[in-house]
């Protein structure tokens, strides 16, 4: 089997005028569904009546169902609403003359609202009650109990499974370009159908891959080490004592 | 617009689930060659020996970054070349079905290796040391006291990389697989487009359907190993 | 019966035995002293395989192995003459009581079953804990724990039973039960090599006492020699640290 280097190495460049693409779906889905999941997990985590069982069965059929499935379902179904939306706000825009990237930012928000409410869920619940009642009684309120005690540590046993999202949400952008949106993927498979070069271009795209995931892992065991910090450093003044 | 047509789903619904087994062959014959896989990656980490330990660790962190689509489309068309230029063997005239069970086998190994390898360290070696310092064998050590429980610690993390990898499954269409996800496609340009929310949408039933079954039953057989040991101890 | 031969182990270039050698008897209770690190348990792992020493013979009656050259079916036959009751019981988690003493019979021995639960009934009966053949371990105290862990020693009925401080985990009022049934083995004639620091234990059960130190065997004699009479001064120095001094009379 031989490969065309030099088609590989030109391809390689063209696909990685696609990783900005592919980051902003990746940064618009996790900033969009971060305050949203929080949300969604607080509603389970205090049984808000309708609220929780809406955000359960939402969370499970998003569990549940491929992003393929999502993406398409979304993708034959957004454009016609957004369409009549436009039309009854008499807005001058023409919804087919939208970058499609629109599309993208919308299914993966979408689907990392369940996936990130859950890992909050569970990252909240980790953090001992004391810990609240202990805030609330010297006279913090609600929120500052949970903006400066809970979320700080429960970030930390987050983080992790924060990693794992991330890294599987960049892995599914890969299948934007069934929205046609230019990432990647669909830059570097578009080049490889002009000369039948499949193995190149999706060599090419696995080796960005592999560069995005080991930056993030790279950049999310840093954030590890700086927030978790207040472990390492209690426990050391506890060995101190 | 179209008004959505709710009736159409069960209807579509009956055209689609003779094709099930194909994707459940699809997802067993992944899960079956995988834990394969997956064992003897995850022996070549616990085992410590250098050359044997490293490589593993790096086809696991290749595979961990790998979009499943992008494999699926290099084995589909680079093992026809690997295998032609190779030994010779040509199999571009293969069922579509071989190209998936690859893909899936090779992406679940990694996975299971480590769903396998952190389940087993994380019961004590001491449990392995005693059974053999009763004189059991290295292997009746493990297949007896280590296997059993092993298993027990890594049921919830199968119950979910199950479900990812059966969703995943559901791309083996983007190369022509004609399992439920293919059949859908069909009959949506055989409608001309026409229907496509609806065949979408029944096809997420069957998916969400599916992840529940796993789901549930994973979570009934874990919760009677624990009753199990209660009830008898008490 | 079993003779360990200028055995030497090293952990990364820490040689922690440097060439000890022991001679047990049938019948014998044989203590190991030594300070903390002296390679106590290291010597007793390496009888039964868990560690393999660098160098160094194992004779067992007309067994007779060298350790850098053992087979798999060598080190199976020591294992098969030998039990191993351990510092932290380990105790097979998903193994009732019963099936815990029945597993070796069964598996490695191959006794039929009802047999194997005759002789595991047996066993636990022994130890005092026949009203608990269908726990966990989860649901057994660290006292019952060790007690069946060595009931699952005895059922294989092992030429020697090796015990890296038994008592060493529990909390001090359970360790009284376990000792009464070790001392109640020595009485029915059971081979033991024993790692303690339970003094009286060694004093009035041991028939020989092994004093470590750093990886070689400093002193060995009978408790009276060893507690009254102590010759060298790494000994002394020892059994003053651990000693109070009201137990030097008598
Ligand atoms: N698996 C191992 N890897 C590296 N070093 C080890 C290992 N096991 C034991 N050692 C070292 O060997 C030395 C002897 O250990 P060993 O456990 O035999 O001592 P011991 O006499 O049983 O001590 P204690 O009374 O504390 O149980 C120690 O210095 C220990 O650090
Ligand atoms: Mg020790």
């Amino acid at each position: 089997m031989d490969l065309n280097i030099r088609y590989m190495i030109d391809t390689f460049f063209l696909a990685l005028t696609g990783v900005p693409v592919t980051l902003s779906i990746t940064a618009v889905a996790l900033l969009v569904s971060a305050p949203i999941a929080f949300f969604m997990a607080i509603s389970r985590i205090y049984n808000i009546r309708i609220v929780k069982q809406v955000v359960s069965a939402y969370v499970s059929f998003i569990r549940g169902t491929p992003v393929v499935l999502q993406i398409l379902i979304i993708y034959s179904l957004l454009p016609s609403w957004l369409n009549a939306m436009i039309k009854s706000l008499s807005w001058d825009i023409n919804i087919f003359d939208m970058n499609p990237v629109i599309y993208a930012y919308i299914v993966f928000s979408l689907n990392t609202c369940a996936g990130l409410s859950e890992i909050f869920r569970s990252a909240l619940l980790t953090v001992n009650k004391g810990q609240l009642e202990a805030a609330l009684s010297i006279g913090m309120s609600a929120v500052q109990a949970y903006t400066r005690i809970i979320i700080p540590q429960a970030m930390v046993s987050a983080l992790p499974n924060i990693c794992n999202l991330t890294i599987n949400l960049i892995k599914g952008t890969s299948l934007a370009f069934m929205m046609t949106v230019k990432e990647v993927t669909s830059i570097a498979k578009i080049a490889a159908s002009y000369g039948y070069n499949y193995i190149e271009s999706y060599l090419d795209i696995l080796i960005i891959y592999i560069l995005l995931c080991s930056v993030i892992q790279a950049l999310f065991a840093l954030v590890e080490k700086r927030i978790g910090s207040y472990k390492t450093l209690t426990g050391s003044a506890a060995k101190a004592v | 617009m179209r008004p959505f047509r709710f009736l159409f789903i069960p209807e579509v619904l009956f055209d689609l689930l003779p094709f099930l087994p194909v994707t459940l062959m699809m997802f067993a014959g992944s899960v079956f060659f995988g834990s394969l896989l997956g064992f003897v990656l995850a022996r070549a980490k616990v085992r410590g020996r250098k050359v044997s330990g490293i490589l593993a660790d790096a086809y696991i962190a290749v595979m961990r970054c790998t979009p499943p689509i992008v494999l699926l489309f290099i084995v589909y068309y680079g093992l026809p070349e690997l295998l032609l230029s190779t030994i010779g063997l040509d199999i571009n005239a293969i069922e579509k079905g071989i190209f998936v069970l690859v893909t899936f086998t090779l992406l679940f190994g990694a996975v299971m290796s480590e769903i396998m390898r952190s389940a087993y360290e994380s019961i004590d070696k001491g449990q392995w040391e005693a059974a053999v310092s009763i004189g059991l064998s290295p292997f009746q050590a493990f297949y007896r006291i280590m296997l059993p429980q092993a298993t027990a610690v890594a049921l919830p993390n199968f119950s979910n990389v199950l479900i990812n990898l059966m969703k995943d499954g559901s791309l083996a269409f983007t190369i022509g697989l004609i399992d439920i996800m293919g059949k859908g496609n069909l009959i949506i340009s055989k409608n001309f487009g026409a229907y496509a929310l609806e065949t979408y949408m029944a096809l997420a039933l069957i998916y969400w359907t599916l992840t529940l079954i796993i789901e549930k039953s994973f979570g009934y057989i874990e919760k009677s190993l624990s009753r199990g040991k209660r009830s008898i101890a008490e | 019966m079993l003779e360990l031969k200028n055995i030497h182990k090293s952990f990364n270039n820490n040689e922690v035995l440097k060439g000890v050698s022991i001679r047990v008897k049938k019948g014998d209770v044989i203590v190991i002293l030594g300070p903390s690190g002296s390679g106590k348990t290291t010597l007793l792992r390496c009888i039964n395989f868990l560690e393999r020493a660098d160098k160094g013979e194992i004779f067992f009656d007309d067994l007779r192995v060298n350790i850098r050259t053992a087979s798999p079916a060598d080190i199976s036959r020591i294992r098969k003459r030998t039990a191993f009751v351990f510092q932290n019981y380990n105790l097979f988690n998903n193994k009732t009581a019963l099936e815990n003493v029945t597993e070796g019979l069964i598996t490695a021995r191959k006794v039929p079953k009802p047999e194997a639960i005759e002789i595991a009934k047996k066993a636990l009966s022994k130890v005092g804990l026949s009203d608990r053949e269908n726990y966990y371990p989860s649901k057994l105290s660290g006292g019952q724990q060790q007690r069946v862990a060595i009931a699952r020693a005895i059922a294989v009925n092992p030429d020697v039973i090796l015990f890296d401080e038994p008592t060493s985990a529990l909390d001090p009022e359970l360790t009284g039960e376990v000792l009464a049934v070790m001392k109640q083995l020595a009485r029915e004639g059971v081979t033991m090599v024993v790692v303690t620091h339970e003094m009286s234990f060694a004093r009035d059960v041991a028939n020989h006492i092994v004093f470590m130190d750093g990886g070689v065997v400093i002193e060995e004699g009978s408790p009276d020699e060893i507690f009254s009479r102590p010759r060298e001064d790494r000994t002394k120095q020892f059994l003053s640290r651990i000693l109070p001094v009201w137990d030097y009379v008598i």
